[in-house]
């Protein structure tokens, strides 16, 4: 049954309030959920906020629609061309040899248990009298079934999301070119005035410019009094408004002087840092009293976790300040289907981790041990019982199973090979620098490996 | 005409004159400092390679996987693609069935480290000696590793350009005169800001400055003594040195022990040689996590086959408890730019020591 707390910070798409939804009342952990703008949608379908990815479209029952953009791979595509629906129900049996220098035709593992790519990611049927509205429209499949899309891309549910407002089929994290062709979550435009942008981080729906600059706010600001003048105003540039902006739900004007006009979100006066080096900065946060911007943050990790500084940046470690690791994974199937979930195949996992075997992974990778009294805190955080024998979910009478936290429904792991707090050996492991099969560090914050502003 | 002097006449055609620091003299107050702007193992080429590698260059893992699997259809993942993943990223010592090839030739550049000459030592250019360079000896026959075109040389000079993780500097303080001095401070340390190059954007310019990363690269900072000898620094090794190093935006580094410099200096740029011995974990796993096994095939580069052969070759700091050496002789090439060093609170070093 749905939680009572879940359904008060669910909001209502069909608010009759101009284009602009309401989300006073719904209030995150940590703060308030992210606004956005309302845009027509096909009857029953809604808009749900979530904890990671911000408002995502959700179909009738409150499941969150994907796309499948097509993504570029080293031998070919990947993913959805617009209008064509590419995910049936047909087991593949063979690799695509997407990603040199391994070949196509090799047989994939598990095919006795291996799912189709609609057992995962069923299609989000339109029903037979459904009508185009908006920048949604329906497309045909092979088969003649009517089909939703958003902007020309076929939609999707995950079996993966258990209850509206779940995001456990993917994220809107951007990732790389050599990563699988992941699916997207998708959903209305953040309600932010032009030249403004949001972007999904390990430490919320960050605001920036449409540029990719921060966006920063001073403590000793007030909604209608800026006071960051002279020298201040040198390293820290107000966000200026045209001379024709007017204010709407969470985003009012100051007037710093006569002529000129300051965004201000959420009663905090905008503005970017002179000094920052790379895109989605955070050292403007460095300067006392400032800080980042954020539509939404993250929920809050375990209160056991720690936060340890590393050569690049920071990064999320346990309570003995160990990094803690991610582990991600697509195979070289056209499908491209996940097998970074506890559900999934753990061949390749288990070959990365312990060489195939669960004991060395169990001693080279170890979970991250949930302690007895510690419960997830939210739909993010979670702690899931595993089976150390196959990296499954444990069944839940199952004696050895152990606690471990998840991410995403995803254990996460620390590394044999850091020996103390602060250490990232094990950043990059696996195939495609850890993208494709293989473990990334929990950034936190990168300061050095962001790029060029 | 000796390495280093070569390579200080390169470097100086690189590095264009003529800015307003190397007109007012670099070296103030006894302080000067330099900023990396090429760092790659020193490989020792001839025109054809056939000095060196008289049967070749090795095999990659397309080679290998071609070889070991010529009908891949119809075998499972587990039989042909990770079995090559769990022997790259579980690597043994254990032959692999491959014939590696090492360096053969006599001459290496480097230094001898040991002080002594023995049988796998090489002969530098010049004629000196009990030169140690075993990483030469495992990496010469791959392509991917050799200038000016292998993946790896082109990889990390590009990421030097590029990014800030790699961005180390020496800074030497004490300093009376360029050309000679008996005794020079000198600290290591990571920089934050981007190289200053031409409007081109190609040639890096003496004369930057570099605020030292007191922060994130704290624990990078390091330092020790040298002296300078008609314009070559020599330095006292230090015991244990990370080198952050990365080309692919994956945060690995190196670990040199007993590392030491030995560098043309001049008002404009430093170059020379950088060698020590490579924790050989450390510098395999820097390998494969910077590159995938996409990118390794682009440079022939088998990680499989050379891992054994860095361990084979591995010659310093045996395990206390298995004999086994876990470091292997090294030398990185080096080229760097004269910069001025600004330390927090703001005093600006290798310079006037002008606070801004």
């Amino acid at each position: 049954m749905r939680s009572a707390k879940f359904l008060s910070r669910r909001l209502q798409a069909t608010l009759p309030v101009a284009w602009l939804l309401a989300s006073a009342a719904a209030v995150a952990q940590g703060g308030p959920f992210e606004q956005w703008l309302d845009v027509p949608m096909p009857p029953g379908f809604r808009v749900e906020n979530t904890e990671l990815e911000g408002p995502v479209f959700a179909d009738r029952d409150g499941r969150t629609l994907y796309e499948w953009p097509l993504h570029v791979q080293r031998n070919g595509y990947s993913g959805e061309s617009p209008d064509t629906p590419a995910c049936y129900d047909e087991v593949l049996t063979v690799t695509a040899g997407l990603m040199s220098p391994y070949p196509p035709g090799i047989v994939l593992p598990e095919l006795e248990t291996r799912p189709s790519c609609t057992d995962l990611w069923p299609p989000a049927y339109a029903d037979a009298d459904a009508k185009p509205v908006g920048d949604w429209s329906i497309v045909e499949r092979r088969d003649g079934t009517r089909q939703w899309a958003y902007a020309e891309q076929p939609l999707y549910t995950s079996v993966r999301d258990a209850e509206p407002g779940d995001t456990l089929g993917g994220s809107k994290r951007p990732y790389g070119g050599d990563s699988p062709a992941y699916r997207v979550p998708i959903g209305p435009p953040p309600a932010v005035p032009p030249g403004f942008a949001v972007r999904t981080t390990s430490t919320g729906r960050m605001l920036t410019t449409d540029r990719n600059d921060s966006v920063y706010a001073y403590e000793g600001d007030a909604p209608d009094a800026s006071n960051c003048r002279g020298e201040c105003e040198r390293r820290f540039r107000p966000l200026l408004a045209p001379a024709l902006a007017r204010s709407f739900g969470e985003w009012t004007i100051l007037a710093r002087s006569p002529g000129v006009r300051q965004w201000v979100y959420r009663g905090e006066p905008l503005y970017t840092f002179a000094l920052d080096e790379h895109s989605w900065s955070q050292q403007g946060s460095d300067e006392p009293g400032w800080h980042n911007v954020y539509t939404q943050k993250a929920p809050p990790f375990p209160a056991s976790f720690t936060v340890q500084a590393t050569i690049v940046g920071d990064v999320l470690a346990d309570q003995r300040g160990m990094t803690i690791y991610v582990y991600q994974c697509g195979d070289d199937s056209q499908d491209q289907l996940s097998c970074d979930h506890p559900d999934d195949t753990q061949v390749y996992r288990l070959a990365m981790c312990g060489g195939g075997d669960p004991k060395r992974c169990l001693e080279y990778w170890p979970y991250v041990r949930a302690a007895d009294h510690e419960t997830g805190g939210s739909r993010t955080w979670s702690v899931i019982g595993i089976d150390p024998a196959t990296g499954h979910k444990a069944k839940p009478e199952q004696a050895d199973a152990i606690r471990v936290w998840a991410f995403r429904d995803r254990p996460i792991y620390t590394y044999a090979g850091d020996r103390q707090p602060g250490d990232t050996h094990g950043d990059g492991t696996g195939e495609w620098r850890g993208q494709r099969n293989g473990l990334r560090g929990f950034w936190l914050r990168n300061d050095m490996l962001e790029g060029p502003r | 005409m000796k390495r280093s002097a070569r390579i200080a006449v390169a470097a100086t055609a690189v590095i264009l004159t003529g800015t307003a620091a190397a007109d007012d003299g670099a070296l103030r107050d006894g302080r000067i400092a330099y900023v990396m702007t090429n760092l790659f193992w020193s490989v020792y080429q001839t025109e054809d390679a056939k000095d060196e590698c008289p049967r070749g260059f090795n095999d990659g893992p397309r080679e290998q996987f071609a070889k070991l699997f010529p009908k891949p259809e119809g075998m499972t993942v587990e039989e042909t693609q990770l079995r090559q993943e769990i022997e790259t990223w579980h690597p043994t010592s254990e032959p692999d069935g491959f014939e590696f090839y090492e360096v053969e030739g006599r001459y290496s550049w480097g230094l001898d480290l040991d002080g002594e000459a023995s049988p796998e030592d090489f002969t530098h250019p010049d004629g000196g000696e009990g030169i140690d360079n075993q990483v030469y000896r495992a990496v010469g026959c791959i392509i991917g590793f050799r200038g000016p075109d292998g993946v790896e040389f082109i990889f990390q000079d590009k990421a030097i350009m590029d990014e800030r993780y790699n961005r180390m500097m020496i800074e030497l303080s004490g300093v009376d005169s360029l050309d000679n001095d008996d005794e020079v401070s000198v600290s290591l340390y990571r920089g934050l800001d981007r190289l200053l190059t031409d409007a081109t954007g190609e040639k890096v310019m003496p004369g930057g400055s570099q605020r030292v990363d007191a922060r994130w690269g704290a624990s990078l900072i390091r330092h020790t003594t040298g002296r300078i000898v008609d314009g070559v620094l020599s330095t006292e090794p230090i015991p244990e040195v990370v080198i952050p190093w990365q080309n692919l935006r994956v945060a690995s580094v190196h670990l040199i022990r007993d590392l030491r410099f030995v560098l043309d200096l001049a008002p404009e740029g430093a170059t020379g040689l950088v060698a020590g011995y490579a924790d050989v974990d450390t510098w395999y796993r820097q390998l494969i996590r910077n590159d995938s096994t996409h990118h390794l095939s682009n440079g022939q580069i088998s990680g499989i086959s050379l891992y054994k052969a860095l361990r084979r070759l591995a010659d310093a700091y045996p395990d206390p408890v298995t004999g086994e050496n876990t470091a292997i002789s090294t030398a990185l090439d080096v080229k760097m730019a004269q910069v001025f060093v600004v330390h927090p609170g703001g005093e600006q070093d290798g310079g006037a020591g002008v606070t801004r």
